[in-house]
């Protein structure tokens, strides 16, 4: 299996005001050139830490004691300031899930887009273009505008555009949608997989939204306490899930009910589950 | 960076909790406070036991330098230089301490009210501090000393008069903030009187600003007290204060260096150690994180 | 065109400013106990000159009468005759106002020239440590050495030590420019640092405050080199916070001078204030002292005019008030 993204039994801890608390505890996975894997899992699962790590872009008090990640082959956690800077530029790609405050406020959406492509053709001409393939309506006068002037959903397609612009072979969206409105937010979702689809860029998809996760992509991995507790095809993992979590997580799921029917919170006790399982599994070290 | 404060069965002393509060700052924090105790306690002395002798008395040879019998030199008139730093010393601490005391009373009562309230009454309050602040310090210090005439209420008036619109802004831009979260509101909506949420919810969560600000104020007091007493108009003789004695230097800087460089040495240290511990209550109550670009 | 929006309400509020402070300074001389003329010339005048006095003052009107008064002549460049010389006091501040004027703009230039720098490499790395920790207790020593300690630590160590620069030799600046800028060189150092001091705090703070900001987050996961987020992402909005400072060092060096002017024998603005002050000379401190501020609410119109062409996002709720 040649993978294109390989982490292997990664542990990650961020060092707060002398204590220790660890984000990652052993996660592994492994992903093939032009998979969509969704990444599901609570708040604090270590879903946006492993998302971060495939760039390195944790924040300095992190450290990584153990494990191994790959990008196409590049050890990424041993890589110089230099290769790694190059890697994050011309394989990775990041949409994060606030795009308004991911864009310089003081600057005009030209400009940002004219240095984010720097190196590439990046006239009046290509930016329209760019703008146009994220969909964008009347580009030339969103060429103008600042930040604050425009929508999320907007934000959201000229991030796209940019981090599409250089065909990144991997992209790491964490909850893209989660900041827009609910009537944008399959719209954006479409394009980004359309977009992934034509430039063969492999996806992790980063969500809390079963049903959206359930319907893009391919395969899907379920994260609970710093590692990857399930992992397979999306219809098996949501269809028929195995582990005691991703039941519970799938069962609390407003979105896969029918309409008229109950939801059944009684039957299943994430808590309850969760706690059983702190038992066992050490989340946060001292 | 914060100590973690155990909480234990019993409670501590209020003088307990004190210290185990200081003790919870940075070094160069500590260092600060210890300088600062040091120069209080010290000048404190001079003025209850009269430590270092009498300031006003001739005791010696005019301008002598620092030896054992006269630890900091002698003046012009041969009187000891080390009592009268000490007087300077009180006289300096003193004077700012009462005129920022000042000074954070009324900026925070204006400051609250122009926050919490704003309508007229605030902005009105926001344009006046607005019109105190276009005074440059030392050219405001002016004004009012030839308003007043020179001497202690002069410097009292200017630093309060200096200080006033900085925190009064800072105040109330702190309260503004704290006015729109929820907790705020949920206590409007149940019924709590106004004074009372003015002084147990705004006051309790803007003393941070109140600590940070008045710090800082603490040492433009110093400054301006200094500034205004070495062109005359502040502390007047036979008083003495830090900003007096170093101007009374500049007469015999080249005979006798000491009579500058001792007073402005310890001038310096004492807004040096005011504003460290300044950064040190800001780092607390503003915590910020630094980021690298690699 | 965004600058529009704000920029009527802006002006009105600097003008408000203005007046208000035009009023403190002529209620506060105003408001002097005891018989003005007499506070002024003297026990030893006679009536006759207190009576000039008091006519050339507008005593005979009512107050609101003498400030208009005041003000139009202010506002027309006639700050009357001053007490002490009896020369015009517009004159006077004519002649010294070229001094000041290169004092500040020589301790504005080193300020913006080292401090910037400064705060920025204190920022950039203030993640590594060693060097921002110095940068951070060097700054804080040079904010708390008040410019009359420094400017007579100055004036001691050239005076007793052959430095290469003279103290006390002053050339004006109106006869020789080139001159006139070495003898203001040591004035302008003493009164800079401060402002150095103070310009590479606000900088360092406003560096790191951008930094933790997700858009620049975004530029680093592009893979955009460091030098490159600094030029076009970093500076651009820390910025913003600096210029606002910029303000407040106007009006500090405004008053440093005041006191720098004195202990290096300046004949600038400020010295002349002191002179006045000495004299009680109140005309030419009532003048002095609204020519400070005027320079300084102009000072900060201006800075707020250039934050707006910075930062898109000023409006009007946000600049409506303040000086």
């Amino acid at each position: 299996m040649s993978a294109i993204l390989d982490i292997q039994d990664v542990t990650v801890e961020y060092s707060t005001g002398g204590t220790i608390v660890r984000a990652l505890d052993g996660a592994s996975l492994a992903v093939r050139a032009g998979e969509t894997v969704g990444l599901v899992g609570e708040s604090g699962s270590g879903k946006s830490t492993l998302g971060s790590l495939v760039g390195r872009l944790l924040p300095g008090n992190a450290r990584y004691p153990e494990g191994r990640v790959f990008v196409d082959g590049h050890d990424v956690l041993q890589l110089g300031v230099k290769e790694l800077r190059t890697l994050r530029r011309e394989q990775l790609g990041f949409i994060p899930q606030d795009p308004i405050s991911a864009l310089d406020p003081t600057m005009r959406i030209g400009r940002q887009l004219e240095l984010a492509l720097r190196g590439l053709p990046n006239d009046r001409a290509a930016l329209v273009g760019h703008l146009e393939r994220v969909r964008m309506r009347e580009p030339e006068r969103v060429l103008r505008l600042f930040p604050h002037e425009i929508s999320g959903g907007m934000a959201q397609r000229i991030v796209i555009a940019m981090t599409m612009a250089r065909s990144p072979r991997i992209l790491i969206a964490d909850e893209p949608t989660a900041a827009l409105d609910s009537n944008v937010r399959s719209e954006v979702t479409k394009l980004v997989f359309g977009l992934a689809r034509d430039a063969g860029t492999t996806v992790l998809w980063l969500s809390h939204d079963l049903r959206s996760v359930g319907r893009w992509c391919g395969r899907v991995a379920v994260m609970y306490a710093g590692r990857v507790v399930e992992d397979g095809p999306a219809e098996q993992v949501l269809g028929s899930p195995t582990h005691p979590y991703t039941v519970a997580l799938a069962a609390a799921d407003p979105a896969g009910v029918q309409p008229g029917e109950r939801i059944e919170t009684s039957s299943v006790d994430v808590a309850a589950l969760a706690a059983s399982f702190r038992d066992e599994e050490e989340v946060v070290a001292r | 960076m914060t100590a973690v404060i155990r909480v234990e069965g019993r409670r501590r002393s209020v003088l307990r909790r004190a210290w185990d509060y200081l003790a919870s700052f940075d070094g160069l924090a500590k260092t600060a406070m210890w300088t600062l105790a040091v120069l209080f306690t010290a000048a404190l002395l001079g003025r209850l036991f009269g430590l270092g002798g009498s300031p006003t008395a001739i005791v010696g040879p005019r301008l002598a330098p620092p030896s054992l019998a006269y630890p900091a030199g002698t003046d012009s008139l041969g009187r000891s230089l080390l009592p009268r730093l000490l007087e300077g010393v009180m006289t300096t601490l003193l004077l700012s301490a009462v005129a920022v005391l000042l000074t954070a009373v009324i900026a925070t009562l204006c400051g609250i009210i122009a926050g919490y309230r704003g309508g007229r009454t605030g902005g009105l309050i926001m344009r006046v501090g607005d019109i105190l602040y276009a005074f440059p310090a030392i050219v405001l210090a002016i004004l009012v000393a030839a308003v007043v005439g020179p001497g202690y209420i002069a410097a009292l008036c200017s630093i309060v008069l200096v200080t006033v619109p900085l925190m009064t802004r800072m105040v109330g831009q702190a309260t503004r903030l704290v006015a729109q979260r929820d907790f705020i509101t949920s206590a409007v909506i149940s019924g709590v009187s106004t004074p009372v949420i003015m002084t147990r919810h705004v006051l309790r969560n803007i003393s941070g600003t109140i600590a940070v600000q008045g710090t800082y104020a603490l040492s433009v007091a110093i400054l301006v007290e200094g500034g205004l007493s070495f062109l005359g108009y502040g502390v007047q003789l036979p008083g003495s204060s830090l900003g007096l004695l170093v101007q009374e230097g500049t007469l015999y800087m080249v005979k006798a260096p000491w009579l500058i460089l001792l007073p402005g040495l310890i001038l310096v240290l004492a807004i040096l150690a005011i504003n460290l511990i300044g950064d040190s209550l800001r780092d607390r109550f503003e915590p910020r994180e630094a980021r690298s670009l690699e | 065109m965004r600058l529009l929006h704000w920029l009527p309400g802006r002006l009105l509020s600097a003008i408000i400013v203005l007046l208000g402070a035009s009023i403190l300074i002529f209620a506060a001389v105003r408001s002097l106990p005891g018989d003005f003329a007499q506070i002024v010339l003297g026990p030893l005048s006679n009536e006759e000159q207190r009576e000039q006095l008091r006519q050339s003052f507008g005593f005979d009107r009512s107050l609101p009468e003498q400030y208009l008064l005041w003000l139009g002549n202010a506002a027309r460049g006639d700050f009357g005759l001053s007490l002490a010389s009896q020369q015009p006091v517009l004159d006077e501040l004519a002649s010294r106002l070229p001094v000041t004027a290169l004092l500040a703009g020589m301790a504005m230039l080193v300020t913006i020239a080292i401090g910037i720098p400064l705060g920025v490499y204190a920022g950039t790395h203030a993640s590594t440590g060693r060097g921002s920790a110095a940068a951070r207790i060097v700054s804080t020593i040079g904010i708390s050495f008040p410019e009359f300690v420094l400017g007579c630590l100055v004036v001691f160590l050239f005076s007793r030590f052959d430095l290469g620069l003279s103290v006390g030799a002053f050339t004006s600046p109106t006869t020789d420019f080139g001159r006139g800028v070495v003898s203001l060189l040591l004035p302008a150092l003493v009164l800079s640092v401060f402002c150095v001091a103070a310009t590479a705090r606000t900088t360092r703070d406003a560096v790191i405050g951008v930094l933790v900001e997700p858009h620049i987050a975004a530029s680093v996961a592009r893979g955009e080199p460091k030098g490159f987020i600094i030029r076009h992402h970093v500076l651009r909005n820390a910025l913003i916070p600096v210029l606002t400072l910029t303000a407040t060092i106007t009006a500090y060096l405004l008053g440093g001078a005041v006191i720098v002017e004195r202990v290096f024998n300046v004949p600038g603005i400020g010295s002349y204030l002191v002179l006045a002050l000495d004299r009680r000379d109140y005309t030419v401190i009532q003048a002095g002292v609204l020519l400070a501020t005027a320079v300084f609410v102009i000072a900060s119109l201006l800075i707020d005019v250039l934050t707006g062409l910075v930062d898109p996002r000023v409006s009007v709720a946000k600049k409506g008030r303040g000086a």
